[in-house]
Parts: C-alpha cells; sequence; structure tokens
C-alpha cells in the first residue's frame, strides 16, 4: 500500500517538475523571440533609403510589433511564475529522491503536506499561468503566421499564402512549437490544479475526523 | 517546514518531531511558527495530553510526545495517503 502511494506521488511529482522545465524552457525561448520580432519590427518601421520619408510596410510590421511585445511581456509573466512553481517542487522531488524507496510513513505524509501547502501558496500563481500559457499560444501562433507569410488570399474554392522567404520555415516551426507546449503546459497545469483542488476538498472533508480526535468537534 | 499550512497539519508536524525530546526554539524552527502562535499550539497539545513537558536543568523545558499522538499521527497519515490511492483521471 505505502509502495504504491509512494510510486504514485513520485509520478506525480516527476510529471510537474517536467511540465514546470518545460514551461521554463519555452518561456526564455519566449522571452528571447519576442526580443527578437520585436527588433524585426522596428527595422521594418524604419525609412526606406530609395523613398525618404515613407516606411516600409507600415500594417503588418505594426501588428507583428504590437504581438510580439506582448509575447515579450507574457514572457517575461510567464517565467517569473514558473521559477516560483519550479523551484517549490524541484525542492520537495528531491527530498524525495533522496529518501529513495525505503522512505518512511512520516516521511512520505511530510512531502504530502509540504505539496499541498504548495499548492496553496501557488494557486492563484498557478491559475495565471494556466492564462497566460494559453494567451501565451494563440498569441505566438498568431506571430508565427503574420511574421511568415507574405500574401494570404482565404476564398470560397479554399486558401493561398505565399512565404516571405523560404528560409522563415525553421523559425515559423519554433514559434508554433511553443505555442504547442504553451497550449500543451496550460492543460497539464489545469488538469493538475483541478486535482489538488480535489484533494484540498477531500482534506477539508477528512478535517472532521482529526477534529474528533483532538476533542474538538464541539468547536 | 513552512507554507500555508492547516493546524491539524501543524499540529500533526509538533508531535512527530517531538518524538524525541525538543525545546520550544527547536520546535517553532522546525515548524516555522512564531512565539506566540507555537506557545498555543503547545500549550493546546499539552492539555489534550499529547504532549508533555519534561524539565530538563534548571531552567529548560523540553517537549516530547505522548502515546496518545501516535494514535493522531497514524489517522493523519491514513487520511493524507488516502489521497494518493487512485491516479489522476488524466494520462501521466
Amino acid at each position: 500500500m505505502h509502495e504504491q502511494i509512494l510510486s504514485q506521488f513520485r509520478t506525480e511529482i516527476r510529471h510537474f517538475f517536467l511540465i514546470s522545465l518545460l514551461n521554463l524552457v519555452f518561456a526564455a525561448i519566449a522571452i528571447a523571440l519576442g526580443v527578437q520580432y520585436i527588433v524585426t519590427a522596428i527595422i521594418g518601421q524604419t525609412l526606406d533609403p530609395l523613398i525618404p520619408g515613407f516606411p516600409v510596410i507600415p500594417g503588418m510590421r505594426m501588428l507583428t510589433g504590437v504581438i510580439a511585445m506582448c509575447c515579450f511581456v507574457l514572457g517575461i509573466r510567464w517565467i517569473l511564475s514558473t521559477v516560483r512553481i519550479f523551484k517549490g517542487t524541484v525542492i520537495i522531488k528531491d527530498d524525495l529522491r533522496k529518501g529513495g524507496d525505503a522512505i518512511t510513513d512520516n516521511r512520505l505524509t511530510c512531502l504530502i503536506v509540504r505539496m499541498l501547502a504548495h499548492y496553496r501558496d501557488n494557486r492563484r500563481t498557478i491559475r495565471t499561468m494556466i492564462l497566460v500559457c494559453t494567451l501565451g499560444g494563440v498569441c505566438f501562433f498568431v506571430l508565427g503566421m503574420a511574421n511568415s507569410l507574405k500574401v494570404l488570399s482565404i476564398s470560397s474554392g479554399g486558401f493561398a499564402f505565399t512565404l516571405d522567404n523560404l528560409l522563415l520555415i525553421p523559425a515559423m516551426l519554433l514559434t508554433l512549437g511553443i505555442s504547442l507546449a504553451s497550449l500543451f503546459s496550460s492543460y497539464y497545469f489545469s488538469k493538475f490544479a483541478q486535482v489538488w483542488e480535489q484533494r484540498l476538498r477531500e482534506i477539508n472533508e477528512s478535517e472532521c475526523a482529526l477534529k474528533q480526535k483532538l476533542g474538538l468537534d464541539g468547536q | 517546514m513552512s507554507g500555508r499550512r492547516t493546524i491539524y497539519e501543524i499540529y500533526w508536524e509538533i508531535l512527530v518531531y517531538c518524538r524525541v525530546p525538543r525545546s520550544f526554539t527547536a520546535i517553532i524552527n522546525r515548524c516555522d511558527l512564531n512565539s506566540k502562535t507555537g506557545q498555543e499550539y503547545l500549550e493546546f497539545l499539552t492539555m489534550k495530553g499529547y504532549l508533555r513537558t519534561m524539565p530538563e536543568g534548571e531552567r529548560r523545558t523540553t517537549y516530547i510526545s505522548t502515546p496518545a499522538a501516535g494514535e493522531y499521527i497514524t489517522l493523519f497519515s491514513s487520511l493524507y495517503q488516502k489521497l494518493f490511492d487512485n491516479p489522476p483521471d488524466f494520462r501521466l
């Protein structure tokens, strides 16, 4: 029984750690790409030397610049939220690893209590992160498309597009990868949050038994 | 242990920590409590018979869990470990 619980707890912590790590990596890439797109957008807004006084492609570059700025801000927010959650999870994961398979009953309970406390402390951050990851995913998807397409025509018969440059394909794929990763993180964080919320509810319900044991049931 | 905990979690932590005699300072440091709340928790547990004081030296007192505390610790552990009886309903 103890082994089964230990294995279940360990699996959950490991997955939560991996999702947090994935988030950290992609948040860092998101910031870098955000800066890159901002720079590209600014360069696009500079004056054309052949026609003094006129910017090159005003509309598209402006849109890309604004979305890139949003991605940059979301990336910073994303990384700050993730670091906090990541740090707590790493400490618990390390303690779990140190204990090995011979971990005592009380030590296991202690780690469960710590994880619950960690979740209570970061409940709001996790909710924000779910939102930020979703928004980030959508922003990066739009950004990847907007920055790579030169012409897009949609008609009743289908759609056709022309790429700005073939070299943009890897960058576009990376951007799409980030958007998928952030949507994936958002999905898993919301699933984990649901499970931990359910556990907190179960704990609240079982507090009656503890109250009774402590002789506090009259209060 | 730090972070947002319920009083039952704090009681459990104190009782587990005091399975060997511990001083007041050691308890509040370990359980991340301030001296006022720490004193209240210890008084409550002593009053309920889960902790007893042991004089050690002239001015020092230590706290130790009683056999009754074992029942609370066991109940608490079983309730918390029960949370992991079933895996989450999503694929990990």
